[in-house]
C-alpha cells in the first residue's frame, strides 16, 4: 500500500491532480481542463492513483467522477509518524549511551582516589 | 496538507543537543560496538554491525526482533549503505537501503547526513534523512524500517518501534 501510494504521488502531475481533488470530486474532463493536460493523460494518471488506492471513481450520469480516498493519506501520515518516532527514540538512546560513556570515564578517574581513601 | 505530508515523508530533519564532547558523539555514531548499543529499540538486537569508515566504505546494520516481539520474533531489518562523506568529527554522509528480510520489494533508499557541532561542553547533532526511493512492491510499508507495529504511546522504548497489530490488517 505505502509503496504504491508513494510511487503514485511521486509524479508531479499526479500530485497536482490529487491537490485538485482535495477541493472535491471532479470529472476526468474537468481535471484535464483545469490542469491543461490532455484527457488520455489524465486517465492514465487516474488509473495509477486508483490502483494505489489514492482515488476512487463513481459514475454520475455519463461521467466518471473521481474523489480522494482519505485512508490512503492517513496511512501516509502514520508512516511518517512511525518513522520519526523511531528516530526520536533512537536519538534518546544515543543520549543515554553518551551519558553512560561519560559516567564510565569519570568513574575510572575517581576510582583511584576512592581506593586511597578506603582503609 | 497532502503536499506537506508528501514532502515531509521525503525529508526528515532532527536536531538534538547532547551534554557530551563531540568526539564521543562521533564515536557513538561510527564505532560498531557503540552503535549497536543505541541503534535498536528495546526488544530488538543488533546481530550484525559493520562500519568501514571511509569514503566508499560499507555500513551494514541488521536489527532483529527479539523473542518478546511474539510473532515478529526473528524478523530482520537490514540497513546497508556506503559512506560518501567522512569528515571526522563533523560530518558523516551515507547512502543506504533499508528493508525487511524476505520483503525486498519494500526496500527504502535514503541518504543520511549527520552534522556534529561542538557548543562548549555540548554537541549539537543535526540529522537529515532524505528518502530518495520507496520500493515499488505493494507490500512496502512500515516494515521496511521495522515499524510494522506503530506504537502504544507509553513508557518503554519498545513502543516506538513495535506494536499496533492494526497495521497488519
Amino acid at each position: 500500500m505505502h509503496a504504491s501510494t508513494f510511487a503514485a504521488l511521486g509524479e508531479p502531475k499526479r500530485l497536482e491532480i490529487v491537490e485538485l481533488l482535495r477541493r472535491g470530486p471532479v470529472s476526468v474532463g474537468d481535471i484535464a481542463g483545469t490542469l491543461g493536460i490532455r484527457q488520455p493523460q489524465v486517465s492514465k494518471h487516474l488509473k495509477v492513483l486508483r490502483e494505489a488506492g489514492v482515488v476512487e471513481d463513481e459514475p454520475v450520469a455519463r461521467r466518471r467522477i473521481y474523489h480522494l480516498v482519505p485512508s490512503a493519506f492517513e496511512e501516509l501520515g502514520d508512516w511518517v509518524e512511525s518513522f520519526e518516532a523511531l528516530w526520536e527514540r533512537r536519538l534518546d538512546s544515543l543520549g543515554d549511551l553518551l551519558t553512560t560513556m561519560q559516567a564510565t570515564r569519570s568513574d575510572a578517574q575517581t576510582t583511584p582516589e576512592e581506593k586511597e581513601g578506603s582503609p | 496538507m497532502i503536499l506537506q505530508v508528501f514532502r515531509k515523508t521525503h525529508e526528515h530533519i532532527f536536531e538534538r543537543t547532547y551534554t557530551a564532547p563531540i568526539a564521543d558523539v562521533w564515536q557513538a555514531w561510527t564505532q560498531p560496538e557503540l552503535l549497536r548499543q543505541w541503534w535498536g529499540p528495546e526488544k530488538t538486537t543488533i546481530p550484525e554491525c559493520e562500519v568501514d569508515l571511509r569514503v566508499g566504505g560499507r555500513l551494514r546494520i541488521v536489527m532483529e526482533a527479539g523473542a518478546e516481539m511474539g510473532r515478529y520474533a526473528g524478523t530482520r531489518w537490514p540497513l546497508e549503505g556506503t559512506f560518501t562523506h567522512v569528515d571526522e568529527p563533523h560530518r558523516l554522509v551515507y547512502e543506504a537501503r533499508s528493508w525487511t528480510e524476505g520483503e525486498e520489494a519494500a526496500t527504502i533508499d535514503h541518504v543520511n547526513e549527520i552534522v556534529l557541532s561542538a557548543r562548549g561542553s555540548h554537541t549539537v547533532v543535526n540529522l537529515r534523512i532524505h528518502v530518495t526511493k520507496i520500493g515499488s512492491g505493494v507490500k512496502a510499508r512500515l516494515a521496511a524500517y521495522g515499524m510494522k507495529w506503530g506504537y502504544n504511546a507509553q513508557l518503554d522504548k519498545l513502543d516506538t518501534l513495535l506494536s499496533s497489530p492494526r497495521k497488519e490488517a
